[in-house]
C-alpha cells in the first residue's frame, strides 16, 4: 500500500495542490460574499420595515435548502433566468455564498440583539453619535461574541466546497476523483484527500479559537468552551 | 428573463412526474431515518464516553467527535462507498460490497454522530451540579442518579439542538444521489436528461426541500417554545 | 417655584408605557450646585424620571429645561414647538452625565479608554488632551493605577467609580445617578458613596435616585418622595426624613430605616 501511496498520491502532489488552491479560492470568495449578503439581509431584516419580509424569505430559503440542491439550481437555472453566472466557478461561489449567508444573517442578528441595552445607553448618555456607537462600541463586542459561529460557518463552507466538484470545478475533490477514476485505486487517494480536509479545517478552527481566546484573555473574559 | 422565470416557476412538469419524484423523496426519508437512528445511538455512546472518568476513553471519544465534525460529509460518503468495502474485503479476505443505501446510512449516521455527540455531552453537562450533589447527599447510587436525575433533564435540554441536527441530516441526504441512490435529486437529473427542461425541475426540487425543512423547523420552533414555557429546556 | 439659578426645570412631566402611566405630572426645579435626591419604592417611577431627563425615555408630555433650554423640542422663530433633532438631543445629553445601576462600562476598552471615548468622539478633542482629562478624573475617583485595566478585572465598586469618571470627563452641567450603588455588594458601596460625597462637596449639581437613606439624609439639599408616579413629599432632608407629611412616605421610611 505504501508504494501505491507513492505512485498515486505523491506523484500527483502538484495536481492535488492545484486542486487545493482552487478549493481555497472558492472558499475564500464564497465566505466573503456570504458575509456581505448575510450582513445586508440582517440589516434589512432589523432596520428596514417594508422589505423586511423579503429579507426573512431570503434567509429562510438559504437555510432550508440543501447546499447540493442550491448548487445545481444556481448552476443550471440561473444562467437561463438571470443571465449569470457565466461560469461554473461563479455558480459554485454564488451557491456556497447563498447557503452561508442565511446562517450568517441569523448569527449577526443574534449578535446584535444579544448586546446588553446598557452598552448602547451608556454611549447615548454621553452623546456619542450613532455611527460611532456602531463602530466603537457595538461592532467590537458583537464580533467577539459571534466569533465561534463565524468560524463554524467557515468550516461549513470548506466542507460544502467539496460538492463543487460535481459541477466540474477543478477543486481538490475533483482532482482526487479524477485520479481515482484513472487508476481505479481509491484507498490511498481518498483517504489522503479526506485527511487533508480534516487537517485543514481543524487547523483553521484551532487558529481562530486561539485568536479569539487571546482577545478574550486580554479583556479579562473567560475563554469560551 | 421573465420568460425564463415563468418557465422555472411553472411546476406542471414537476407535478407530472410527481410519483417518480415522490418515490425518490421516499428514499431520502428512509435513509434519513436510518442515518438518524445510527447517529443517535452512536452519539449517546460517544457523548457519555467523553465524560468518562478514564482518560483514554475520553481521548478516543473526543478524537472521534472532532474527526467527524471536521470531515466533509461528501468526502466521507464517497470514502465509505468506495474505500471501506475494499478495506473490509482485505481484512476479511472475502469480497464485500456495500449497497449504496447501506453506505449512505452508514456514512451519514457516523458523520452526524460527531455533531450529535457534542449535543449529548452539552445536554448532560447542562444539568446543574447542585442537583447531582443533592441526589448524592441523599445516598442515591451513580446509576440511579444517571437514570432519574441526569437523563430526564439532559434529554430535555438537548432536544431542540438535536432536532436541528436532524434537520441538517435530512438536508445531507440530498447527497446520496452522488453514489447512485435513486433519491429525489437522482430522479430530477434523470428526468432532466429525458425532458431537457432543467428550469422547473431544479427549482421545484429546491422549493420542495425548502418547504419540507421550513415546515419541520417551524414545528421544532413551536415545540421548543412550548417546552421552554413548561420549564423543560 | 422658579428661581433664577434653576439649572433644571421639569414641568408636568408625564410618561406612559402603553396603558401604564408611570409618571403622572411631575414638576420641580433643581438649583445649580445642589444635590437633589429622589426616593421611593420600586416601581414608583424614579428611574424613569431620570431617564426622561436625558431622553433615554421619551416623555409622553410635559417640559424639561436644562439651563433654560428645552430638551426634546425646540421653539421655532414663530413660537411653534417642534420636536428636537437627534443631533440637538445628543448635544443636550453631553451636558448631562449619567451613572447607571449596571455600570455599563464597555468591556473591550480599558478603564482609561472608557473615560476618553466620549471626549474623543463627541468633543473631538485631541488624543493627548483627552488623555490628560481622563487621567485627571480617574485620579479623582482614586483609580489612577487601574488606567490600563479592562473592566472585567475590576471589582464592582471600581467599575462604578470608573463609570462616574467617564461621566465626569465630559464635564457636564448636571450629574444623574440612577441607583448607582444598588448593584453593588454592601462593602463596595462605601467607596462609591465617598466619591459622590466628594462631588457634592465640590458643588456639582447632582440628581440622585437612591436607596441609601443615610447618604440621602447627609448629602442632599432637597429630597422628593415619589409614589406611583407622583411627588408625595418634597422638602429639605431634615423635614422629609424626620417629619414627613405624607402617610405613605412615613410608611416607606419606617420600612427602609431601622
Amino acid at each position: 500500500m505504501l508504494d501505491n501511496f507513492n505512485r498515486l498520491v505523491l506523484a500527483n502532489l502538484h495536481t492535488l495542490g492545484a486542486g487545493l488552491s482552487v478549493t481555497a479560492y472558492v472558499c475564500f470568495f464564497s465566505f466573503l460574499l456570504a458575509v456581505v449578503l448575510g450582513a445586508i439581509a440582517c440589516l434589512v431584516r432589523l432596520y428596514v420595515p417594508f422589505i423586511r419580509i423579503v429579507a426573512i424569505g431570503y434567509i429562510e430559503f438559504c437555510r432550508a435548502t440543501p447546499i447540493f440542491v442550491q448548487l445545481l439550481w444556481v448552476n443550471y437555472v440561473w444562467p437561463e433566468v438571470f443571465g449569470f453566472p457565466k461560469s461554473v466557478l461563479g455558480a459554485g461561489i454564488i451557491a456556497l455564498a447563498l447557503q452561508s449567508s442565511g446562517y450568517l444573517a441569523e448569527t449577526f442578528r443574534s449578535g446584535i440583539e444579544g448586546l446588553p441595552k446598557g452598552q448602547r445607553e451608556a454611549a447615548l448618555a454621553v452623546g456619542i453619535p450613532q455611527f460611532q456607537i456602531m463602530r466603537r462600541i457595538v461592532m467590537p463586542q458583537v464580533l467577539l461574541v459571534m466569533a465561534p459561529s463565524l468560524v463554524n460557518q467557515m468550516t461549513v463552507v470548506i466542507k460544502s466546497s467539496t460538492l463543487v466538484s460535481v459541477i466540474a470545478i477543478p477543486d481538490l475533490m475533483y482532482e482526487a476523483l479524477k485520479i481515482v477514476n484513472a487508476w481505479f485505486e481509491p484507498i490511498e487517494i481518498l483517504t489522503s484527500t479526506a485527511l487533508i480536509y480534516v487537517v485543514a479545517i481543524f487547523l483553521i478552527s484551532m487558529l481562530a479559537k486561539r485568536v479569539s481566546d487571546r482577545f478574550r484573555n486580554k479583556y479579562g473574559l473567560a475563554a469560551q468552551a | 428573463m421573465w420568460d425564463s422565470l415563468r418557465q422555472s416557476l411553472d411546476l406542471t412538469l414537476f407535478w407530472e412526474y410527481r410519483t417518480i419524484l415522490l418515490r425518490g423523496l421516499l428514499q431520502n426519508i428512509y435513509i434519513f431515518f436510518g442515518g438518524a437512528l445510527l447517529a443517535t445511538a452512536l452519539a449517546f455512546a460517544i457523548g457519555a464516553a467523553r465524560l468518562s472518568k478514564r482518560g483514554t476513553v475520553r481521548i478516543f471519544s473526543t478524537g472521534y467527535a472532532e474527526l467527524f465534525r471536521n470531515t466533509p460529509e461528501y468526502v466521507f460518503l464517497i470514502w465509505v462507498y468506495y474505500v471501506l468495502p475494499i478495506i473490509f474485503s482485505r481484512l476479511l479476505a472475502t469480497k464485500i460490497n456495500f449497497s449504496p443505501y447501506a453506505a449512505a446510512v452508514l456514512a451519514l449516521g457516523v458523520s452526524y454522530s460527531g455533531f450529535l455527540s457534542e449535543t449529548v455531552r452539552a445536554g448532560i453537562l447542562a444539568v446543574p451540579r447542585t442537583h447531582i450533589e443533592a441526589a448524592m447527599a441523599l445516598g442515591m447510587s451513580r446509576w440511579m442518579i444517571m437514570r432519574r436525575i441526569i437523563a430526564p433533564q439532559a434529554i430535555r435540554r438537548m432536544l431542540p439542538e438535536a432536532l436541528n441536527q436532524y434537520v441538517s441530516l435530512f438536508k445531507a441526504t440530498s447527497l446520496v444521489s452522488l453514489i447512485a441512490v435513486e433519491d429525489l435529486m437522482y430522479q430530477v437529473s434523470m428526468i432532466t436528461v429525458h425532458e431537457m427542461r432543467p428550469l422547473p425541475l431544479y427549482t421545484g426540487a429546491a422549493l420542495l426541500y425548502c418547504g419540507i425543512i421550513i415546515a419541520a423547523a417551524q414545528c421544532i420552533q413551536h415545540l421548543s417554545d412550548r417546552w421552554r414555557q413548561r420549564g423543560w429546556a | 417655584m422658579t428661581t433664577p439659578e434653576a439649572i433644571i426645570r421639569v414641568i408636568n412631566l408625564r410618561k406612559s408605557f402603553g396603558p401604564l402611566e408611570v409618571l403622572c405630572g411631575i414638576t420641580f426645579d433643581v438649583r445649580e450646585g445642589s444635590v437633589f435626591t429622589i426616593i421611593g419604592a420600586s416601581g414608583s417611577g424614579k428611574s424613569t424620571l431620570l431617564r426622561c431627563l436625558n431622553y433615554l425615555e421619551q416623555p409622553t408630555s410635559g417640559e424639561i429645561y436644562l439651563d433654560g433650554k428645552p430638551i426634546g423640542f425646540r421653539i421655532e422663530a414663530d413660537g411653534r414647538r417642534v420636536p428636537n433633532t437627534a443631533a440637538n438631543i445628543r448635544r443636550m445629553r453631553a451636558e448631562l452625565g449619567m451613572v447607571f445601576q449596571q455600570f455599563n462600562l464597555w468591556p473591550h476598552l480599558t478603564a482609561l479608554e472608557n473615560i476618553i471615548e466620549a471626549p474623543l468622539r463627541v468633543k473631538r478633542l485631541a488624543r493627548k488632551e483627552a488623555l490628560d482629562i481622563g487621567r485627571h478624573f480617574l485620579g479623582k475617583v482614586n483609580l489612577f493605577d487601574k488606567a490600563n485595566e479592562y473592566p472585567a478585572r475590576l471589582s464592582g465598586g471600581q467599575q462604578q467609580r470608573v463609570a462616574i469618571a467617564r461621566a465626569m470627563a465630559m464635564q457636564p452641567k448636571v450629574m444623574l445617578f440612577d441607583e448607582a450603588t444598588s448593584a453593588l455588594d454592601p462593602e463596595l458601596t462605601g467607596e462609591v458613596l465617598e466619591v459622590m460625597r466628594a462631588l457634592a462637596k465640590e458643588g456639582t449639581t447632582m440628581l440622585v435616585v437612591t436607596h441609601e437613606m443615610g447618604f440621602a439624609r447627609e448629602v442632599s439639599d432637597r429630597v422628593i418622595f415619589l409614589h406611583n408616579g407622583q411627588i408625595e413629599e418634597d422638602g429639605s432632608p431634615g423635614s422629609v426624613f424626620s417629619a414627613p407629611r405624607s402617610e405613605r412616605c412615613r410608611q416607606f421610611l419606617s420600612k427602609v430605616l431601622h
